[in-house]
């Protein structure tokens, strides 16, 4: 009857030794993403000139000295990229909630720049914050883009002036040596990328 | 997604709004996005729930506050955000389609002025089924 009391408690004692040292194990280990995919090495971004929503003329080193949120849409979008601005909007907002610094910026890459003017751009990224940037220009230019970062584009409906863009949702996370860090796939939520970004930003 | 209660202004005769049959599509929960600055259209979303006893179609929908409004559905596939219009939108008796972000959703184009208010225009042909209005929701919050 001693004997198998002994061994009951050298079990127990093995238990909770071994879920312990598992959980010492786990505590020091990098929180995991909840929703982006990282880039540990980072790809640099291509040459390419557009326009900000200014009118000023931007290369690659538009993206160099801050962390930037991507999204390519377009103004005359009324779900999808309304939508996406303020969910990265509200997440630059609670970043700063919780006292996190650097804050990223908030970019539209206009996938229409046959509408969208730089005038038109400053209009509408000023209404999902501030500081957010607009750029848009050349089809060509804006090909050499997209292009390299895998974002899809195309005209779709009609030529009367009514008609869409198909394009890419995946939001861009661009880190301040313009090198493509991150990304999140869509749908896009506030709670992941307050999540996310730390984590990403921390891997400077 | 602030919600706004829907007033219902006026159904076709014969099965009206208020009479003893009940209205035959009923509207909820319907929201209406501001058209902010840099915004050239607006986007609708609401619950429309057909209790007419019999299966409804719509194929027009009409603002006096826009010059074009139109049912659209964004499909999102292998990442890539795709919009296309509904040109009619079948709604069995007793179901409920459901506009919402990402989804189904009313374009609203070509602002006729500043309008602070907005109302819907519902038809099936010449038919007006429903007709609803709101106030804008302050953002896109």
């Amino acid at each position: 009857m001693q004997a198998r009391k002994l061994i009951i408690i050298l079990l127990l004692g093995v238990a909770i030794a071994a879920g312990l040292a598992l959980a010492l194990r786990n505590a020091g280990e990098p929180a995991a993403p909840l929703a982006a995919t990282i880039l540990p090495a980072g790809n640099d971004l291509p040459d390419f000139a557009l326009v900000d929503q200014d009118g000023q003329p931007v290369d690659r080193t538009v993206f160099e000295g801050q962390w930037d949120l991507v999204f390519f849409g377009f103004t005359h979008c009324p779900d999808i990229c309304p939508a996406t601005m303020t969910v990265l909007g509200q997440a630059k907002r609670e970043l700063e909630a919780e006292g996190r610094q650097p804050l990223p910026r908030v970019v539209l890459v206009s996938v229409d720049p046959e509408r969208d003017t730089p005038e038109a751009m400053a209009r509408y990224v000023a209404y999902f914050g501030d500081g957010n940037l607009g750029l848009t220009g050349e089809l060509d230019e804006l090909g050499k883009l997209t292009n390299a970062l895998g974002i899809f584009f195309q005209k779709a409906g009609s030529d009367d002036g009514a008609y869409g863009v198909d394009h890419s949702t995946v939001v861009l996370v661009i880190d301040p040596q313009g090198r493509l860090k991150a990304l999140f796939t869509a749908p896009h939520d506030v709670a992941n990328l307050v999540h996310d970004l730390p984590l990403i930003m921390a891997d400077e | 997604m602030r919600r706004l209660l829907v007033m219902c202004l006026f159904v076709a005769a014969a099965v009206g709004c208020g009479s003893p049959e009940g209205p035959p599509v009923v509207a909820a929960n319907l929201v209406v996005t501001a058209p902010g600055a840099g915004m050239p259209m607006a986007a609708g979303y609401l619950e429309l729930s057909n209790q007419s006893g019999k299966d409804v179609r719509i194929n027009r929908v009409s603002s006096p506050e826009y010059g074009s409004v139109e049912m659209h559905e964004t499909v999102v596939e292998d990442g890539i955000a795709r919009m296309r219009e509904i040109p009619e939108l079948e709604i069995a008796d007793g179901d409920t389609v459901v506009f919402e972000r990402g989804g189904k959703h009313l374009m609203l184009m070509q602002p006729v002025g500043t309008p602070e208010t907005v109302t819907l225009n519902f038809y099936s042909d010449d038919v007006l089924l429903l007709s609803v209005s709101a106030e804008f929701t302050a953002s896109f919050d």
